[in-house]
């Protein structure tokens, strides 16, 4: 740990053997791989034989349940990284030392997104791995850009939900009052914005064409995630609603911007709380 | 750069609104010079530390560290100040080499330093545990050791001693006299005034953000309305006779001020033969709570 120089890095890495100690990264790395391995196997309990699905329809299904358990898991991963600090003294500790608050910002992030890459590196990379050697119908170079795009695209849902935890912690006085109001957050994210998005799709309002969808997906990184992964699957089978938000005029890339956005908006309001609590 | 005082608050005050946490606090710790910071919870003790850190800038008065502003962007001057935070609890899934290796990466100290540490406050045995199977003297010790890792010129200790037995903060409070006597100076907030009174030079009593007094113990004897008290053992009925000391002759003692004793005692020896005497001061804590009755009971202070 000496050998590093850097306190972002220094901050980082300790942050990473944190998540390693108290067993976090073990335990959703496991979690990941076995949905991951669950939604690609399903098929095979149900036919009784070896059943692989198209790519399409197996990412489709991998980023759906994506987008419930990596919000989560990033909450519980990071939503005690300053009210925790902060109960135990330790926050203090560190603003005495010759550090900035963004160092400590940047530091718990880069700390935080690396565990959260390893999880999922590991687990759908295992999976891909797996489908690589015993699926013959799919073709490597479309396979490994699959999930890539797919690990990118999860590692910034992820990243946006680690930055509402720093939020909702350095707003927060308890631990308890941090991870029950971002359960609060993932519960609006996750499942009720998108009901209500859902919900005026199918709902035939006149008001609704591909530019108010477009708007209302970017207000959501959740809708922006299910809209990348909609999108990047080439013949995805996408019907109905679902079709529309994927049906965006503002490209794949368009919709990574705003992922982007969300991300940088978060980090600014992040550092803004921080820069001014009290301690 | 030698010459300039480690800490000095000139005229602090420091408001939350509607609410002031410090009013008008002024005081230097010289060099080699251990302060204790007294008073009430809420007496704004922990703010003061705080403003030393420069972690809260005053609404007004100014705070210099080593002779810089404490508000100072540059924070550099940060790695010569030693910190240990009340009841501060160190991450538990580490062990105690890597918390401190940890926080001697942060202040760039050389890893043998952590080493040596370890050896100084006794962890060596423990130092590849975990810190959940520590014992709170473990962990205090642990806790100072992480203060004093880059032989800071200023050590600020909040409460470094609670909750462990005598044994334990005996030792503490004998590595910090060795920083101090190598030119450390040493503000220690604590509560608990029987330990801090043989350890400190001087002391700053606090109530409700307010300087109470302030002063050497002999200072802050004078302060207060307590009196030393001499026993003269066997001549105590001479002593009650005399027409001059009969005054001061309170349950079978002279009672007088601190600066009036050795005039007390030149006249005994000028009257009588003395054979033994044993001088009672007012202790610390005696002083404490006798200067904090008027505050406490909304009364105004001496």
């Amino acid at each position: 740990m000496n050998r590093i120089t850097s306190p972002v890095l220094i901050i980082a890495s300790k942050e990473i053997c944190d998540s390693s100690r108290n067993r976090w990264l073990g335990f959703m790395g496991s979690i990941f791989l076995l949905l991951s391995l669950s939604v690609t196997f399903a098929g095979s309990a149900v036919t009784g034989s070896l059943y692989l699905p198209e790519l399409a329809s197996l990412m489709s299904s991998l980023s759906t349940i994506s987008v419930f358990i990596i919000p989560l898991a990033a909450i519980l991963l990071s939503y005690d990284s300053f009210v925790g600090e902060d109960e135990s003294g330790t926050l203090l500790l560190l603003l005495s030392y010759p550090l900035t608050r963004l160092q400590i910002l940047c530091g718990k992030l880069l700390g935080h997104m690396t565990v959260m890459l390893l999880a999922t590196s590991f687990a759908f990379g295992l999976t891909a791995i797996l489908l690589l050697l015993i699926g013959e119908q799919y073709q490597v170079a479309e396979l490994i850009g699959a999930f890539a795009q797919f690990l990118l695209s999860s590692n910034l849902l992820a990243l946006t939900f680690i930055l509402f935890s720093y939020i909702v912690s350095l707003k927060s006085t308890e631990k308890a009052k941090a991870v029950g109001c971002l359960l609060l957050v993932w519960f609006l994210f996750v499942l009720i914005y998108d009901l209500l998005l859902l919900t005026i799709l199918v709902s035939d309002l006149s008001f609704v064409n591909q530019y108010v969808v477009n708007i209302l997906i970017a207000l959501s990184p959740t809708d922006l995630y299910r809209a990348i992964n909609l999108m990047a699957i080439e013949g995805s089978d996408a019907r109905g609603s679902l079709a529309m938000i994927s049906q965006t005029d503002w490209g794949l890339s368009g919709m990574y911007a705003l992922m982007l956005l969300w991300v940088v908006l978060l980090s600014w309001i992040s550092h803004g709380i921080f820069k001014r609590k009290r301690l | 750069m030698l010459s300039e005082v480690p800490i000095k608050l000139t005229d602090i005050v420091l408001k939350y609104d509607d609410f002031t946490a410090l009013d008008g606090v002024s005081f230097e710790v010289e060099a080699g010079q251990t302060m204790a910071l007294l008073g009430h919870n809420g007496a704004g003790k922990s703010s003061i530390i705080k403003v030393i850190l420069g972690l809260i800038a005053p609404s007004s008065g100014s705070v210099k560290i080593m002779g810089k502003s404490a508000q100072s962007s540059h924070l550099q001057h940060k790695v010569n100040l030693g910190y240990l935070p009340e009841d501060v609890s160190f991450y538990n899934k580490l062990t105690g080499r890597e918390v401190l290796n940890y926080f001697a990466a942060l202040k760039r100290v050389r890893p043998t330093r952590v080493a040596d540490l370890i050896d100084e406050f006794g962890l060596g045995y423990a130092q590849d545990r975990q810190l959940k199977t520590y014992s709170k003297g473990m962990k205090q010790r642990l806790g100072v050791a992480q203060a004093i890792l880059s032989e800071p010129g200023i050590l600020l200790l909040d409460e470094p001693t609670v909750g462990l037995d005598p044994q334990a903060s005996q030792f503490l409070y004998g590595k910090i006299n060795q920083l101090k006597n190598k030119g450390c100076a040493v503000v220690v907030s604590t509560h608990e005034l029987s330990l801090v009174e043989s350890h400190m030079d001087s002391a700053l009593i606090m109530s409700k953000g307010r300087r109470l007094a302030q002063g050497t113990s002999a200072e802050l004897s004078a302060e207060s309305s307590l009196k030393a008290k001499i026993d003269f053992g066997e001549l105590a009925s001479w002593v009650e006779r005399d027409h001059y000391l009969r005054r001061f002759f309170i349950d079978g003692r002279l009672q007088v001020e601190s600066d009036q004793k050795q005039h007390m005692i030149k006249y005994l020896v000028s009257q009588c033969q003395i054979f033994d005497f044993t001088i009672d001061e007012p202790k610390l804590e005696d002083i404490y709570h006798d200067l904090m009755v008027h505050p406490l009971l909304g009364l105004p202070a001496q």
